[in-house]
C-alpha cells in the first residue's frame, strides 16, 4: 500500500450569509487506496482532533449512484478523472506534494450552505414541476404489456442515468441548468408512459429551470465533459425540440 | 401570450438567435455569389450591381427584413450575454479549460467576435451602401481596398466572422435540435467547411486588390 501526502486548499464558508475564505492543510499519509471522501474524513478526524470545525460536505451512497456528493477539486467538477462522482474518485490519482483546490459547486441557483455544502434545491424544484407521469392506480400492469423498443428503452435509460448531482450546473459557463433538465425531461418523453404530459412537461420545467435562477445555455459543452453519467448534450437538442413543439401548440 | 412566453424563455431566445443566425447565414450566401462576379471582371461585377439596384422594391424589402434580422440577432444575443454574466459572477479560484476542443475558443468569444463584426458591418455600410453616389461601385471597391488599413480591417472582419461561425453554425442546428449520432460527423465537417468558405470568398476580395493581383481589374 502507497501512501502519499498531500497540501489541501479548502473553501470555509460558516453560513451562506457569511464571506468565506480558503484554509491551507497538510495531510499525510493519505492510502491511495482511499476514495476522495474517506480523505476529507481523515482531514476532519485530524481537526476535531485539532479542537477545530471540521469541513461540511455532502455525501450519502459513497458509491457513486446517489448524486450526494461534489465538489470543485482543482477547477473541475468531481475532481480530474472522468465519469466519475467525488466518492469514486480514489487517490491514485494523485500524487504526493500535490495542492488540492477544493470549492464548491458555484452557482447563482446554488446558495452555499457552509463549507462545501450547497442547496441543490432549485433541482428539486424543477423536478416538482414537471418531472412525474401520470399513472392509473389499481392492479400490477403485466410485464411487456407496452412495447417499447430496445433503442428507445436504452435511450431513456442513458438519459435516467442522471443522479441530479449538479455538476453539470457548477461547470457551466452561465451556470445553466439545461443538462440536467433535458435529461429528466428526455427519459419521461421518450417513454409511452410519460406521453400523455410530454408538452406540459416541457413547459413547466423550462418555466420553472429559468425562474429558479439559472442562466441560458450557449453550447459550451462543459455540463457534458464533466457529467458524471456521461449524459450527452443529445438531450439537450431533445428538449429543444420538445420545448418548440410544446410552445408552438400549447404555449 | 404564448410567443412572448417563447421570448421571455432561455429556449425561446435561443431559438431567435438560431433562426437568425440561419437567415442571416442564408443572406451571406447570396451576397458571395453576388462578390464572386468581382473575380471575373469589373464589368460582371458592375452589371450584377446594375441588375440589382434596378429592382429598387426587392431592394428595400430585403434591406429592410436584414434590419430587423441584424436587430433581433445583436439584441438577444446582447441580453443573453449581460443575463449570463449576471450568473456567473462568482468563478473558481482555479481556473481549467474542461472543454478539450479546438472550438472552444470560438464559443467563449462568441460575444466579443459577433461585436466586433457588428462594428465591421457599420464601417461596410457606411463605406458601400452609403457610399459616393457618384462613382461605380466596381471603381469603388477598388478605390477603397488600395489603402492598406481598410483592407487590413476587413481581414479582420471576416476572420472574426469565420470564428463566430466555426462555433455559430453547429450551435444553430444544436438549438434546432439537430444531434444524431448519424449525421454529427457530417455537421462536424460542416461547422469548418461553411467558416472556411465564407473565409475564403470574402477575405480573398481585399487579398486581391492588396497583393495586385486585381491590377487589371
Amino acid at each position: 500500500m502507497s501512501t502519499i501526502d498531500l497540501t489541501l486548499q479548502i473553501w470555509r464558508q460558516k453560513n451562506s450569509d457569511s464571506l468565506g475564505n480558503f484554509e491551507t492543510y497538510t495531510l499525510n499519509g493519505i492510502s491511495t487506496d482511499m476514495s476522495f471522501l474517506e480523505m476529507l474524513d481523515v482531514l476532519n478526524e485530524q481537526l476535531t482532533k485539532e479542537g477545530k470545525e471540521p469541513v461540511a460536505f455532502d455525501h450519502d451512497c459513497r458509491e457513486g449512484i446517489c448524486g450526494q456528493c461534489g465538489s470543485v477539486v482543482n477547477g473541475v467538477a468531481h475532481g480530474p478523472e472522468k465519469e466519475v462522482t467525488l466518492c469514486q474518485l480514489h487517490m491514485r490519482n494523485f500524487k504526493t506534494g500535490d495542492k488540492l483546490v477544493i470549492e464548491p459547486f458555484r452557482s447563482r441557483a446554488f446558495p452555499i450552505k457552509r463549507d462545501l455544502l450547497v442547496d441543490r434545491s432549485a433541482f428539486d424544484r424543477i423536478i416538482q414541476s414537471g418531472g412525474y407521469v401520470s399513472v392509473n392506480t389499481g392492479g400490477v400492469p403485466d410485464g411487456n404489456t407496452i412495447p417499447i423498443p430496445s433503442q428507445v428503452a436504452e435511450l431513456a435509460m442513458d438519459a435516467a442515468a442522471c443522479i441530479g448531482c449538479g455538476a453539470c450546473v457548477a461547470s457551466c459557463p452561465n451556470g445553466a441548468a439545461m443538462l440536467f433538465t433535458s435529461a429528466k425531461v428526455s427519459q419521461l418523453a421518450l417513454l409511452p408512459q410519460g406521453d400523455s404530459e410530454r408538452k406540459k412537461r416541457a413547459l413547466a420545467m423550462v418555466e420553472t429551470m429559468d425562474k429558479e435562477g439559472f442562466g441560458n445555455c450557449t453550447n459550451h459543452k462543459a455540463c457534458e465533459a464533466v457529467c458524471p453519467k456521461a449524459i450527452s448534450i443529445r438531450n439537450i437538442a431533445r428538449l429543444n425540440r420538445e420545448y418548440a413543439k410544446a410552445i408552438f401548440t400549447e404555449g | 401570450m404564448w410567443f412572448i412566453n417563447f421570448l421571455k424563455s432561455s429556449i425561446g431566445k435561443k431559438y431567435i438567435m438560431a433562426t437568425s443566425g440561419l437567415l442571416l447565414v442564408l443572406f451571406l450566401c447570396t451576397h458571395v455569389f453576388g462578390n464572386g462576379a468581382i473575380y471575373i471582371s469589373s464589368k460582371a461585377f458592375q452589371g450584377y450591381a446594375d441588375a440589382l439596384h434596378s429592382l429598387p422594391m426587392l431592394v428595400f424589402i430585403f434591406s429592410i427584413s436584414l434590419l430587423v434580422i441584424i436587430l433581433a440577432h445583436v439584441c438577444i444575443g446582447l441580453i443573453l450575454f449581460w443575463q449570463n454574466r449576471e450568473v456567473s459572477k462568482s468563478r473558481y479560484a482555479v481556473e481549467v479549460d474542461i472543454v478539450q476542443e479546438k472550438n472552444s475558443i470560438a464559443a467563449k468569444t462568441m460575444p466579443y467576435s459577433g461585436l466586433f463584426i457588428l462594428l465591421f458591418l457599420l464601417v461596410h455600410i457606411s463605406g458601400f451602401t452609403f457610399g459616393p453616389e457618384d462613382v461605380p461601385v466596381s471603381e469603388h471597391v477598388k478605390e477603397l481596398f488600395s489603402g492598406f488599413f481598410y483592407g487590413v480591417f476587413y481581414l479582420a472582419g471576416f476572420a472574426a466572422l469565420a470564428l463566430h461561425l466555426s462555433h455559430g453554425f453547429w450551435s444553430m442546428l444544436q438549438t434546432f435540435g439537430v444531434n444524431h449520432p448519424r449525421f454529427n460527423c457530417l455537421i462536424g465537417t460542416l461547422t469548418y467547411i461553411v467558416p472556411l468558405f465564407f473565409l475564403i470568398a470574402f477575405a480573398g476580395i481585399p487579398l486581391y486588390f492588396m497583393t495586385g493581383l486585381g491590377a487589371n481589374y
